[in-house]
């Protein structure tokens, strides 16, 4: 990696081991209502993630699940309740100077979900683009930002003459790939792309799927992708973290994660998606209501909803427990499971892939994991 | 087929724009029979939704409709007033619209909402319409108690499910569905899809539902409408188009999304962009984004062609096969 805007940060250089990103117990509540309510909405609980270099890991949900809460924390466009993010090593609260923010903005930028919404519609594209360059690259004259803009497009596909193009004038998948050029330009170190295909038609998420697996290869950058479309993140993600009601419910290696899922709610979430290559998957009487997290009390968030909960779950909050490498899920059946070698209990099915059998414990090889890592498009 | 429940002809739409108009929908037909569930397919600016709204008379300027029929119950409502129109809205035919968050209104509670919609539509008693509303509710799964609640106050979910609770209102005999589930995330778009299926089975009553994801009909839908760039790309039942799908572009649509089960492949998605429908391309106007693109599809424009029961427009299957009227 080439540094060249990290004052301080290369000064203290961060510890060997240390992950990119890392947090430590990210806890955000919202207040409803006014000043004195006593109601408060968790969108975040005790969230403790790491994000490595040139990992993709995706955060997956439903509406409501915390995950957006998750990327506006990691900005800074919210300050967290408890908690802290470690980047590289330093604290991201005790970040104070405007230039240590400007820094820590620069190397964690954030990509919309709505590109639609997400451009000033009197501005050229350029514009966006050529501000940040300008904030955080001062070091570029304007013939020099010029070129870096017109770089920044080519390594998102688009052409450079499209700098000089309105918002109006592109296409949602070219808008998107602006901001994916404008998060690159400030030569970041992750991007947090916020559902950057959900608002996009599916015949073109693939190519923005295929440009993030790219912009890893060829720009060395991590991402960090938001979404609620569980076979993208398989798609693009090195590992993946469920999440449900503001709890992190289960974490792992993509193919791991989706060839074992032990969280009831990873099952549901597989269940759902439909595949049109196959038949009708089995029905499940699960209506897809979200979860209470307004003055929660303790215990699993999903037990209204879960068909294997025991008395427990409504009374203790499960906590990540070790499901095999790597893989974590918190959830008190799957736990005690895992602990008597029992085999997983599947709460929802979805027919079983080709040839595995996908009710044993037995995870599939890491060797089957990622064959076809980082298409590019 | 039995005598169709909707049979649209030629549709065509025009938007008048000043530098010319720009054809949405081109000469599209399309049959429905009573309880038949059928998916329309296609990107953003295919015409799916424009379409929709001709069938519902519900286009306003500079939508102008300037070409073709719509048999609804063997009565062809481009020619029918206002009046007659407003007649059979909500009662034979409801439109579900796609953000159920800008449908409802915000300022009135369900029932409130539910009640007006009767009101405009039939003689009732307050207590009639008070059961009739809980009745649609509960059909839609959502408890009758949050009548009194407004919009705000229900989720994602419950609120589209709550504009389908309104569309049953009078049982019609078709319900137009604009992408309902497009705001949804997996689990809820599920629940919601297996609902209106259930609901169709036992109320009877026949679904066209737009959508841009092709994944979301596949097994719920029996017939799929696969439109481009304004036009009919292919029509076929759902499971045969699923196994075999014919037109480059339909098969496009479906290597479009990832899929959970199986290897992980990389995608294409389709490249390019749909074409300008003010200038749209000569000959087969999926052509220059087509990977089996032929000299004369540049020169001609195909028809629909019938192949296995099928109807698809790509010179891939001229030939021996009969030509459509």
């Amino acid at each position: 990696m080439v540094e060249s805007t990290t004052p301080t940060a290369a000064a203290t250089d961060p510890e060997a081991g240390e992950p990119l990103l890392r947090t430590v117990a990210l806890t955000r509540h919202f207040r409803l209502g006014g000043f004195r309510s006593k109601r408060l909405l968790h969108a975040v609980d005790d969230l403790s993630m790491t994000i490595g270099e040139r990992e993709i890991v995706a955060v997956v949900g439903e509406s409501g699940s915390g995950k957006t809460t998750v990327a506006r924390l990691l900005t800074m466009i919210y300050p967290p309740t408890r908690g802290t993010i470690f980047y590289r090593g330093r604290a991201v609260d005790k970040l104070r100077s405007r230039r240590d923010i400007l820094w820590y903005r620069g190397e964690v930028p954030l990509v919309f979900q709505d590109p639609y919404s997400a451009m000033n519609p009197v501005f050229r594209v350029s514009h966006g683009v050529m501000r940040s360059l300008k904030l955080h690259r001062p070091e570029l004259d304007r013939a020099g930002r010029q070129r870096e803009a017109e770089r920044v497009f080519e390594t998102v596909g688009l052409s450079p003459d499209m700098l000089a193009k309105f918002p109006y004038e592109m296409s949602g998948g070219q808008r998107q790939r602006v901001g994916f050029a404008q998060a690159l330009a400030v030569q970041p170190r992750l991007i947090l792309a916020d559902e950057p295909v959900s608002m996009l038609d599916v015949s073109i998420r693939a190519g923005i799927l295929n440009m993030m697996a790219r912009l890893r290869e060829q720009e060395g950058v991590s991402i960090l992708y938001i979404t609620h479309d569980i076979a993208s993140a398989r798609y693009v993600a090195d590992r993946i973290i469920v999440m449900y009601g503001g709890h992190q419910v289960e974490v792992g290696a993509a193919e791991r994660v989706l060839a074992a899922p032990r969280h009831p709610y990873t099952q549901l979430l597989l269940s759902a998606v439909p595949d049109p290559r196959e038949e009708a998957t089995v029905v499940t009487a699960d209506s897809g209501e979200p979860p209470r997290v307004i003055n929660p009390s303790d215990g699993c968030r999903f037990a209204p909803r879960c068909p294997l909960a025991v008395a427990t779950c409504a009374s203790v909050t499960p906590s990540l427990s070790p499901m095999g490498p790597g893989h974590e899920a918190a959830c008190h059946v799957a736990a005690e499971d895992v602990q008597n070698h029992r085999p997983v209990q599947l709460a929802f099915s979805s027919p079983p892939p080709p040839g595995a059998a996908r009710s044993t414990t037995r995870p599939s090889p890491e060797t089957a994991g990622p064959p076809g890592r980082a298409p590019v498009g | 087929m039995t005598d169709p429940l909707l049979d649209v002809r030629d549709l065509t739409v025009d938007y008048q724009a000043e530098r010319g108009d720009v054809r949405a929908v081109d000469h599209v037909s399309l049959s429905v029979a009573p309880g038949e569930f059928v998916g329309v397919v296609g990107e953003s600016g295919c015409g799916k939704s424009t379409m929709l709204f001709a069938i519902a008379q519900l286009l306003s300027a500079p939508a102008v409709l300037v070409e073709g029929s719509v048999s609804f119950t063997g009565r062809d409502m481009v020619r029918l007033t206002e009046v007659e129109l407003r007649h059979m809205r909500w009662r034979d035919y409801a439109v579900v619209m796609q953000s159920a968050m800008n449908a409802l209104n915000p300022m009135k509670s369900v029932a409130a909402q539910f009640s007006d919609a009767i009101r405009a539509h039939a003689r009732m008693t307050t207590r009639e319409i008070r059961e009739r509303s809980a009745e649609v509710l509960r059909l839609v799964g959502i408890d009758p108690a949050h009548l009194d609640s407004y919009p705000h106050q229900l989720s994602g979910g419950m609120r589209q499910r709550a504009m389908i609770a309104m569309a049953l209102l009078f049982t019609p005999q078709l319900v137009l569905m604009d992408e309902p589930t497009s705001a949804l995330d997996v689990v809820a778009q599920r629940a919601l899809m297996r609902q209106i299926k259930e609901l169709q089975e036992q109320l009877g009553f026949a679904v066209i539902f737009v959508t841009h994801d092709m994944s979301v009909v596949s097994h719920y839908s029996d017939r799929v409408m696969v439109m481009y760039a304004g036009q009919t790309a292919e029509v076929g039942a759902t499971r045969r188009m699923f196994a075999k799908p014919l037109h480059p572009y339909t098969r496009g649509l479906m290597d479009a999304f990832p899929s959970i089960r199986g290897a992980r492949r990389a995608l294409t998605g389709i490249p390019g962009s749909p074409p300008d429908l003010a200038h749209p391309p000569s000959g087969c106007r999926f052509m220059p984004r087509c990977p089996d693109a032929m000299p004369e599809c540049v020169t001609r424009s195909p028809e629909m062609y019938q192949v296995d029961g099928a109807e698809v427009r790509c010179f891939l299957y001229e030939g021996p096969a009969e030509e459509t009227a």
